[in-house]
């Protein structure tokens, strides 16, 4: 079944749009993250222009975050504190990160840098926490009764000050930090269109030491807001949102992300993390491949918006 | 014949420039100014004689525009009409123009990136060309005047900036390529037929991702290589409905729209994360 998108300008099989959904969906009740990073590429794979398939995804990763987040919410796993923090430094980020992103669209470099960006963030976090979770397993399998040793380890950013209290995170550390990690966030996820959940997670458990069931909660908060900034922006300044091929994402969504949630629930943290970073890393080496491989045609078409 | 015609035309325009009383006669409202051929600016070229004084040619459409609805998966058009036989049939669909960028890859350090762009002024969203006769042979014996082959059209499409002309010609095949991957520079001539040797039909093919914009229709009637008679016809391409309020709303309330946007998302998410859990 077809049906016209009449921002995108063409039509689309309304169940491919619908799978699509699902899976974002399914990554957002699991993992907590938009699935930005997968659909984005994916959605400008099957032939809808990229400034509407980000913004468009942008729009879809708001119903996302709600609807995982009343779950999230219900269960306690909202620290609120840490997401406001995280959330102004988005904000703050996501302003400077625009302006980035006009000075590089204006020397020629916005695709170069793009392209490097994903690549490079991508495995390394990837690997990071594949590397992560393999050690944590292997050392429970060894010894599983042996002792749990500290809760995280301390480095020289827990010296930082303004040191706040979260309960929930049961942490106590500078506020600068999650100010600073939000603020970075902020900055990729204007430069890349994303809701910035595959950095942002692994950035709460690793950098912050968060604990897993906490993190995807107040992830999933910060996300919805910096979504709904995102989609206002594009709507406003490109008007490349395209409301139809959200509205088919998000009804994708909706039956995606609860069945994630259960799925999160049942797993334990190690093995979630082990899969989100096989995940990662298979996107990373699919837009590598994308790079290094010759491309079957060397021209393609600016979007019209993006003309001189 | 051509005598005929330009006295028949300047009579025309001279009663019309005569009639200006208040009963004038206007054209219908959704009536569109054909494109001119060939950038020209002459009321008629001389060679595309109106319809009302050409009787040797007469072209309609099945369809008088192309609606754009929420159900829209391209749309096949049937344009037939009559002609004076000896003769065979031409028909050039023309995109409205718009600016295209082409960028091109290039290897940088193994990697695969868009490092040249080359905007061209001018290019038509869509050129189809239908035929009754291969092309070659109808044209062979004198030029087709302005009866332009997809190459011929994009030959004299303007750059913008300075680069050498080899490379111009990569950029515009670069063009093509991607164009035709859309389906909109079919590479096959379509194929008119000619029914008890004065009727003629072709079915005009256009693919989903069609521009909005005015198109326009020439029918050109050839004899002996020459173009004996033509007939252009606006043929407006637009959204309709549904799909035409959205994309208006959008254009001309980006804030609203965006906050209609985030309004949606969050109530059908919301309501859709209580139902299915609840299920």
């Amino acid at each position: 079944m077809e049906i016209y998108l009449p921002i995108a300008e063409q039509s689309m099989n309304v169940f491919v749009l619908l799978g699509l959904g699902a899976a974002a969906g399914l990554l957002a009740g699991m993992f907590g993250v938009g699935g930005g990073f997968l659909a984005t590429p994916l959605l400008i794979f099957v032939g809808i222009p990229p400034t509407v398939a980000v913004a468009s995804q942008a729009n879809q990763v708001i119903a996302n975050s709600i609807s995982s987040l009343q779950v999230q919410w219900r269960r306690g796993n909202v620290d609120l504190r840490m997401g406001l923090i995280l959330l102004l430094g988005g904000m703050l980020g996501s302003t400077a990160g625009v302006s980035l992103f006009t000075y590089l669209k204006r020397i020629g470099q916005i695709d170069f840098v793009i392209a490097v960006l994903y690549v490079l963030m991508l495995s390394t976090i990837g690997l990071l926490m594949l590397f992560e979770s393999l050690r944590t397993y292997l050392r429970r399998r060894r010894n599983p009764e042996g002792p749990r040793g500290k809760l995280h380890t301390h480095y020289l950013v827990h010296r930082l000050p303004l040191k706040l209290r979260f309960y929930k995170s049961k942490l106590y550390i500078s506020a600068l930090l999650p100010l600073g990690i939000g603020f970075g966030i902020g900055v990729l996820s204007a430069i890349l269109g994303v809701g910035g959940g595959f950095v942002l997670v692994p950035a709460m458990i690793y950098i912050l030491g968060m604990p897993t069931s906490v993190v995807i909660g107040t992830s999933n908060f910060q996300i919805l807001f910096v979504a709904a900034n995102v989609t206002f922006l594009q709507a406003a300044t490109n008007g490349t949102v395209d409301v139809v091929l959200a509205l088919l994402l998000i009804l994708g969504g909706v039956v995606g992300a609860p069945v994630g949630s259960r799925l999160a629930a049942r797993l334990s943290g190690v093995v979630l993390r082990g899969l989100m970073a096989l995940l990662i890393l298979a996107v990373a080496t699919e837009l590598l491949t994308d790079l290094l491989r010759t491309p079957g045609s060397l021209y393609s078409l600016a979007p019209r918006d993006m003309a001189p | 014949m051509w005598l005929a015609a330009i006295a028949g035309l300047a009579a025309l325009l001279w009663t019309s420039a005569m009639a200006q009383g208040p009963p004038r006669i206007e054209p219908p409202a959704g009536a569109l100014v054909g494109p001119t051929l060939g950038g020209s600016i002459d009321p008629v070229p001389p060679s595309v004689p109106s319809e009302a004084v050409a009787p040797d040619l007469v072209v309609d459409l099945s369809v008088p525009r192309v609606s754009i609805t929420s159900a829209f998966q391209g749309e096949s058009i049937l344009l037939f009409g009559m002609f004076d036989p000896p003769g065979e049939i031409v028909v050039v669909v023309v995109g409205p123009p718009f600016r295209e960028t082409v960028l091109r890859k290039q290897r940088v350090l193994g990697l695969w990136l868009n490092i040249g762009r080359q905007s061209f002024d001018d290019v038509p969203a869509y050129y189809a060309i239908a035929a009754s006769q291969p092309l070659q042979r109808l044209l062979a014996r004198g030029a087709g005047g302005e009866i332009l082959s997809l190459e011929d059209r994009l030959s004299s499409v303007r750059a913008i900036g300075e680069r050498p002309a080899d490379e111009l010609a990569q950029f515009r095949n670069g063009l093509v390529q991607v164009k035709r991957q859309e389906g909109l520079y079919p590479a096959a001539i379509g194929q008119v037929t000619i029914q008890a040797g004065r009727l003629f039909r072709v079915e005009l093919p256009f693919p989903s991702t069609l521009p909005e914009g005015v198109y326009e229709i020439r029918t050109y009637l050839l004899r002996d290589g020459k173009i004996a008679a033509a007939v252009s016809r606006p043929l407006p391409v637009g959204k309709v409905g549904f799909s035409a309020e959205l994309a208006g709303w959008a254009s001309r309330e980006g804030s609203l729209y965006g906050l209609g946007a985030i309004a949606m998302a969050l109530v059908v998410g919301w309501i859709g994360g209580a139902l299915v859990r609840r299920l």
